[in-house]
């Protein structure tokens, strides 16, 4: 019989009957090989190795991290509340001591979800992570969080939601933007004022192999979260840096994905994309999971693995190896962001998100308090092409009575202007989540 | 069955043998005898010579056996060498799963699809087999990854090692159900055993003619149904644990289940609680462990403690426990020790021999712990009691907790209430009332719950449940246990493969020749996904499973 080193929990949840349409990636099937190679490998018979069923996330957990509008209803399907549900679970399990590691492997993914949700992005409605680490924050103790997004896509919904936030710490390697959807995650893009150095992004050339990730798993994100020194570490765990996969260009393996889990290190994983499902899942989650719980996974590999055909060029390497330096410099010697607007002053920044699932154009206008004391409270003013103006406001986790105050004000002086079809509160210091 | 028929039930169990005849008009007779562990057989033939007389015997249509046989030759580790050869392909390391002191890791590997991705070192089978048999090893077990989906590797390994093998055990040929490290635990054992079982079967054979008897025998499997002798022979791995699923299936004759309920056999040594949904016994996701080896045999779901009413009393400190050592013969029978049943005699909820031997041992354990004996008494009970909801409690949480895998069964999914509480064993009466009201549920103490492990195996249906996989891109459909291959058109339907899987299990039942029954079969599960290739569906992968229910033939009520 195989021990698990660490005592491990799985949280499987394939909703295999739901898809987002018949032959888009994200689809019924899409975990259905994976299940069977992990139920035909026994991993579910491993000593100390567990299945859990997920939570259903409620409508609080969704309110507690999002603006979603009109409301959490309108911009949620079950499928959605239960692999964030999942999320939670994993979470749940790991600091409650029932586990030292936990993965969720739920679908639908969450990681293009922003802030603000009008539908869906990049296939995901809600952010699986986002939630999670929300739920941590307001149930437990846990303050500082690192969520390495290993997806080939870069997570510009986990970086939006935490762009001003200098607790959670956000390093997401990818596929470079400038080649692939959603087009962001440049290495200058590093976070607000408020959390300057607290995103970290690592965009790698298509056609980057296990060497090149692994490179940038040593060289870059080790040292960062060593000197961060998070509490938790969460791998938001996409599969599509594969070289099966149908809809990215890298030529990361399964044996690599593998790997990258044993050096990060996670204590939680949470599925994301990947859409290799027959060629790359099966054996990338078998990977992870063993990696995780700390069993020799050295005999894992796809069928046609050929170790030639994935090396990545010379080139590709002396690129990585030159953005270290771009890197690492973002995290230790952030921008100061010398010449702003004084204290207890509104910064403010335009966006326009695009929902290319839904079709749906986005216009935000963000003002955060400039604070010193806390993040600052702030509000997020949005119209899209589905919905008209409307209003988020937060005011954070540990907000100083000035701007607990300040956000009362912002939610009276918006109700009384009459202008916004619907408005978010967010109040975290009340932990009360509501719309107006 | 026709009108003079009758069923014998037999059930062999670790410490007493029980049997029962059953006619037309319910049970004839039974008998009762302490098992001889050194020989099942004459265990057996004293049992049937016991309970029916020259006529009687005639008229025995069906005999129905559950035996310790396979089990006690697994736990005492009487088992024949086997060679086991296996090939794994990508996935964990093989070694792990070492097992007995013949084991080959060779060359080759299926995927799940069935796809064969390398091709098996078949030279290197001829070899090994060989130099095994040159070392008198008789025994073999062929096992390859994902041989459920595609057996050729396996068909091949046996092809193989041809003559130098008295049998080969083919993986596919157990279960349809995924999992390479459960498929090579239970081959094995299946190959461990089955000579020992094969010499067992033409005894009883030889016995029966011998008294005279025609019958049809089967044994008795884990899961609560039984299969014919004939085919056993090929699985005897089958029969393990069969014991806890004949009074399972003995309470579901001796009372007409149809709703939530909880079967409490609450016997000499443990409580083995089982649980009925909707009427129909639960079965277990994965298959029966068997001294920490998970296998593929299916089971019913049990769980057994260690309370019963011989289970020694102890005081702790301030605080009583009961079992999980067995104290007994209660000192109301002559023993020394105070046990759970002395507690109820003393306290006079039952009247059981010799009541004050029993009110003088909790007496005196009471005085030496300086409490009174009532007390001590009612302490002991009542953690008897807590101890079995406790488990029953775990059962249905697990149940609760299963993992399901659509959002459906997420927010659709049923949950157990019990309605009643069956309740039989020796002690059983004493307990009616402690669980009286329990989960707002009705206590049930059925009658001659004393026989219902052999009225349960004598009443046990024949039960099969295969597994159908169809992939109309490679064009194949394969049944894996019961080696249906075929290929099929690619517009084949879920609905072709449900009517194939029910075609399939209904030609196979007539083959063992057991009776047929029209609604005891049933699709489990059944589900048809697109296979996608660069966004446009070329196929379906199609899969079903199908049953036949565990279920009494008739019921005695």
């Amino acid at each position: 019989m195989i021990k698990a080193k660490n005592r491990m929990g799985l949280i499987f949840f394939p909703a295999y009957d739901w898809a987002i349409s018949p032959t888009h990636p994200e689809r019924e099937e899409r975990l259905l090989y994976t299940q069977d190679q992990l139920r035909e490998e026994g991993i579910f018979d491993i000593q100390g190795l567990v299945e859990y069923k997920p939570d259903i996330a409620r409508e609080e957990d969704v309110l507690r991290t999002h603006f979603c509008f009109p409301d959490a209803a309108g911009v949620t399907t079950e499928s959605h509340m239960i692999s964030a549900g999942g999320a939670i679970k994993a979470a749940r399990l790991l600091l409650d001591g029932q586990v030292d590691k936990a993965f969720a492997l739920v679908r639908p993914p969450g990681h293009h979800a922003m802030k603000s949700v009008h539908g869906n992005r990049g296939f995901c409605n809600i952010n699986n992570e986002a939630i999670m680490i929300e739920y941590i924050r307001d149930h437990y103790s846990t303050r500082r969080i690192a969520v390495v997004d290993t997806d080939c896509h870069h997570g510009d919904g986990t970086q939006d939601i935490y762009w001003n936030d200098p607790n959670v710490l956000y390093i997401s390697i990818h596929q470079d933007g400038r080649t692939l959807y959603p087009g962001s995650g440049h290495v200058s893009e590093c976070g607000g004022p408020t959390a300057a150095g607290r995103t970290v992004n690592i965009p790698l050339p298509p056609g980057t192999s296990d060497e090149g990730f692994l490179y940038a798993i040593d060289e870059m994100v080790l040292p960062i979260l060593k000197h961060f020194k998070p509490e938790i570490i969460v791998n938001s765990a996409g599969q599509d840096n594969h070289y099966s996969d149908p809809i990215t260009n890298m030529n990361f393996s399964a044996q690599g994905y593998a790997m990258l889990n044993d050096r990060l290190d996670p204590d939680i994983a949470v599925l994301e994309g990947g859409y290799s499902i027959q060629g790359a899942l099966p054996y990338v989650n078998l990977g992870i999971i063993l990696a995780m719980a700390g069993i020799d996974y050295s005999h894992v590999r796809e069928p046609d693995y050929d170790a030639a055909a994935v090396r990545q060029d010379k080139g590709i390497m002396d690129y990585v190896k030159r953005l270290k330096e771009a890197v690492l410099g973002v995290y230790f010697n952030p921008p100061t962001y010398e010449g702003l607007l004084p204290y207890r002053q509104y910064l403010t920044r335009r966006k326009n998100v695009f929902y290319d699932t839904d079709g749906i154009r986005e216009t935000q206008l963000e003002s955060i308090m400039r604070c010193g004391e806390c993040t600052g409270v702030w509000s997020l003013e949005t119209s899209s092409t589905v919905y008209p103006l409307s209003l988020g406001i937060e005011i954070p986790v540990g907000a100083c009575t000035a701007c607990e105050k300040e956000g009362g004000r912002l939610l009276d002086n918006a109700k009384k202007s009459g202008k916004y079809k619907t408005i978010q509160m967010i109040d975290r210091v009340k932990k009360e989540y509501y719309s107006r | 069955m026709n009108k003079s028929a009758l069923y014998l039930g037999l059930d062999v169990g670790g410490t007493h043998t029980d049997a029962v005849l059953i006619g037309e008009e319910g049970i004839v007779s039974h008998y009762k005898a302490v098992t001889d562990h050194d020989n099942l057989l004459l265990s057996v033939r004293k049992a049937i010579e016991g309970i029916a007389g020259g006529a009687d015997r005639k008229k025995i249509q069906r005999i129905n056996l559950s035996t310790t046989l396979s089990t006690n030759a697994i736990v005492e580790n009487r088992l024949e060498d086997v060679c086991v050869i296996i090939s794994a392909g990508p996935g964990i390391d093989p070694d792990n799963f070492k097992i007995g002191t013949y084991y080959y890791v060779i060359d080759g590997s299926i995927d799940h699809r069935g796809t064969e991705v390398r091709s098996l070192d078949a030279k290197l089978v001829s070899r090994i087999a060989g130099e095994v048999s040159g070392k008198g090893v008789k025994a073999f077990a062929a096992v390859t990854k994902f041989s459920t989906r595609n057996p050729e590797h396996e068909n091949l390994i046996a092809r193989e090692i041809g003559s130098a093998a008295d049998f080969v055990t083919l993986g596919h040929k157990l279960s349809g159900r995924l999992s390479f490290p459960r498929r090579i635990v239970t081959a094995y054992f299946n190959s461990a055993v089955r000579r020992i079982f094969e010499n067992f079967s033409d005894s009883i054979e030889e016995c029966l003619c011998d008294l005279g008897i025609e019958a049809e025998v089967n044994v008795l499997k884990a899961d609560g149904g039984t299969m014919p002798f004939s085919f056993s022979r090929g699985i005897p791995v089958e029969s393990i644990l069969s014991g806890p699923a004949a009074s399972v299936m003995g309470i579901a004759a001796l009372c007409d289940i149809t709703r939530d309920s909880i079967m409490l056999d609450i016997g000499g040594t443990t409580t083995d609680i089982a649980i009925f949904a909707a009427g129909a016994p639960l079965i277990e996701k994965e298959g029966i462990s068997l001294q920490g080896f998970p296998t593929l045999v299916r089971s019913l779901m049990t769980r057994s403690i260690g309370v019963g009413g011989d289970s020694a009393i102890h005081v702790n400190g301030g605080s009583v426990s009961v079992g999980p050592d067995r104290g007994g013969p209660a000192m109301a029978a002559g023993g020394t020790v105070p046990t759970l049943v002395d507690a109820f005699n003393a306290i006079r909820i039952v009247r059981f021999m010799d009541a004050e031997a029993s009110a003088q041992g909790i007496a005196d354990l009471a005085k030496k712990n300086g409490t009174s004996p009532d007390k001590l008494a009612d302490a002991a009970i009542e953690y008897a009691v807590a101890r079995i909801k406790d488990e029953v409690n775990a059962m249905l949480g697990e149940i609760r907790d299963r993992p399901v895998y659509t959002i459906h069964e997420m927010l659709e999914g049923k949950k157990i209430q019990p309605a009643l509480v069956y309740i039989m064993g020796g002690p059983a009466e004493a307990f009616r009332d402690k669980f009286a009201g329990w989960l707002g549920a009705e206590v049930v103490v059925p009658p001659n719950y004393d026989v219902a492990n052999a009225v349960g195996a004598a009443l046990a249906k024949t039960t099969i449940d295969i597994e159908l996989f169809a992939d109309t891109c490679r064009r194949t459909m394969i049944i894996p246990n019961i080696d249906v291959r075929r290929t099929i058109p690619s517009g084949y339907t879920l609905r072709d493969a449900e009517r194939d899987a029910r075609n399939s299990l209904a030609e196979h039942r007539g083959s063992l020749s057991a009776p047929a029954g029209g609604s005891d079969m049933e699709i489990i599960e059944s589900s048809s996904f697109n296979i996608v290739e660069g966004f446009y569906t070329v196929g379906r992968d199609i899969r079903v499973k199908c049953q036949i229910k565990p279920g009494v033939i008739k019921r005695l009520t």
